[in-house]
């Protein structure tokens, strides 16, 4: 494998070194069933053989309590809270997700820079510079997209944690309720999702359907990057030489 | 003159650049008074200063969790949140600003851990062009020397450890000042700013800011006295609590 590539630039300490990893990227906006999705991806990609990290959003030990901190306060600009991300985003990669893909394990990532970059262009943030800012981002082996239109997702979010102030885009939208600020504010990120989608080529999966179909589109999706990993080639060879040896009383 | 972005604000902006111990920031303060005195509205703004980023950089620099892009972002993150609450408000209702630092550190500093020089000018092209720069211009050894004077021991990014140039803080810290000041002499050559030749002494130095800033600011905005001496004698008070409140001190001779 060749050296690891970036969106932007070559960002400092990252060595021309191969990563035997795989970088495996779920996006799509809140309710669209993404942590149903990577919990049923990581219990099939262990059962065959695959070492997962799974990781996520506001989760890095630098940044995630000042973000946390900020968002409390009202006087943040979308400047400095997009920096904040910025720099939880690279600490994640740098500290979790860089160090799974060189130990040959595959790492399940719970969105990734899509939206944190559509939720900035909403925000009025200059898109060449958020994706200029992003170029720090090590390119995913995939991106898998979660589609699914607003009066689809509605229903859905309704029945269960309800609507939430940031996905409703209550800090800067000025609808007179939650409902149509929600309804706005969605078919605005799923605009700016599928432009993304054909820009970075994502594959784009259909989320509207029942769970297992989805699941199955996912795993379609996904097979192709894991060629090269070795984990059945092993399982298989291991099971092989097991039988030659003599059988289950063998060494191990 | 490049990539940020020019102002067009009524107010003005006097930014001061320079590695440690160049004696930049004690003439800007001196700038600061002069401003003061001749009755002017400023506004003051130094490097890694902002309430809400602060604590974030300090526990991360206490644990040691940066890594040169982390510490880019998180400067840049600090750097923005002043830009949008302090100065450029400030430079709209037409006051003067001065800035301890601007981006030329960010460049400096963070090209000389290894983050590429185009995308730190990309990454901070939402800064306002400042009205002048002040380049303070030192030669390495004697800013060393005013820096270590008296100081017992150098915090571990102060001194870039984090590059790994030595073991020894103070060595490292040398070399790494050593490589920022060979980055800012290109940049004040690249960007205009005014070198000002520190090793002057400190009135030529201030005498020569004042010059430079003088065109610049006789439209800017004054502080209107707010009458405080008058009610005092008016009323024959002494005016023994008033220092609890900076805008009212400012008012008092």
């Amino acid at each position: 494998m060749s050296a690891p590539k970036f969106y932007g630039i070559r960002p400092p300490g990252i060595e021309a070194e191969s990563l035997p990893g795989r970088l495996i990227v779920l996006e799509g906006t809140d309710g669209v069933g993404r942590s149903t999705q990577i919990a049923l991806l990581r219990e099939w990609l262990e059962g065959r053989g695959y070492a997962v990290i799974h990781t996520g959003f506001n989760r890095s030990e630098l940044a995630s309590r000042g973000i946390l901190r900020a968002k409390r306060g009202n006087t943040l600009d979308p400047l400095t809270l997009n920096l904040f991300y910025a720099t939880d985003f690279w600490d994640r990669l740098e500290r979790h997700i860089l160090p799974a893909l060189r130990a040959g394990m595959i790492a399940l990532v719970d969105r990734y820079i899509f939206t944190l970059i559509a939720r900035a262009v909403l925000r009025g943030v200059p898109r060449e510079w958020i994706e200029d800012v992003y170029g720090i981002a090590l390119i995913p082996d995939k991106v898998l997209y979660l589609d699914m239109e607003v009066d689809q997702l509605l229903p859905r979010v309704i029945a269960t944690y309800g609507l939430d102030f940031w996905e409703s885009g209550q800090d800067y939208l000025r609808n007179p309720d939650l409902f149509s600020n929600y309804v706005e504010y969605q078919g605005a990120m799923l605009a700016e999702y599928r432009r993304l989608a054909s820009t970075y080529g994502f594959e784009t999966i259909d989320a509207g359907r029942p769970v297992g179909e989805v699941f199955a589109s996912l795993q379609a999706g996904i097979e192709d990057v894991l060629q090269g990993m070795g984990a059945e080639e092993d399982a298989s060879s291991a099971r092989a030489s097991t039988g030659e040896v003599g059988g289950p009383t063998g060494p191990a | 003159m490049g990539n940020l972005k020019e102002s067009t604000y009524p107010g003005k902006l006097f930014i001061v650049e320079g590695i440690d111990g160049s004696g930049k920031s004690t003439q800007l303060d001196l700038l600061h008074k002069w401003l003061m005195s001749e009755g002017y509205l400023v506004v003051f703004t130094e490097w890694n200063s902002s309430p809400i980023v602060k604590s974030t950089t300090r526990r991360a620099k206490q644990r040691r969790l940066l890594s040169p892009m982390s510490f880019s972002l998180i400067h840049a993150a600090d750097f923005a949140s002043r830009l949008y609450m302090q100065v450029i408000p400030a430079l709209q209702a037409g006051a003067i600003v001065l800035a301890d630092r601007y981006v030329y550190t960010a460049y400096a500093r963070d090209s000389v851990r290894g983050v590429e020089r185009a995308w730190l000018r990309r990454l901070y092209s939402f800064a306002i062009q400042p009205t002048v720069s002040f380049y303070f211009d030192v030669p390495l050894d004697e800013a060393i020397t005013r820096i270590l004077e008296g100081r017992p021991a150098l915090k571990y990014y102060e001194a870039g450890m984090d590059l790994r140039l030595s073991r020894n803080p103070y060595e490292s810290f040398r070399l790494f000042q050593g490589l920022i000041k060979n980055e800012y002499d290109h940049l004040a050559d690249e960007y205009g700013l005014v070198r000002i030749d520190a090793t002057k002494s400190l009135v030529s130095q201030q005498k020569l800011m004042r010059q430079m800033v003088r065109p610049y600011i006789a439209d800017a905005r004054r502080l209107e006295g707010i009458g405080i001496q008058e009610a005092l004698k008016e009323h024959h008070l002494a005016g023994r609590y008033l220092g609890e409140s900076d805008l009212l001190k400012e008012d008092i001779p």
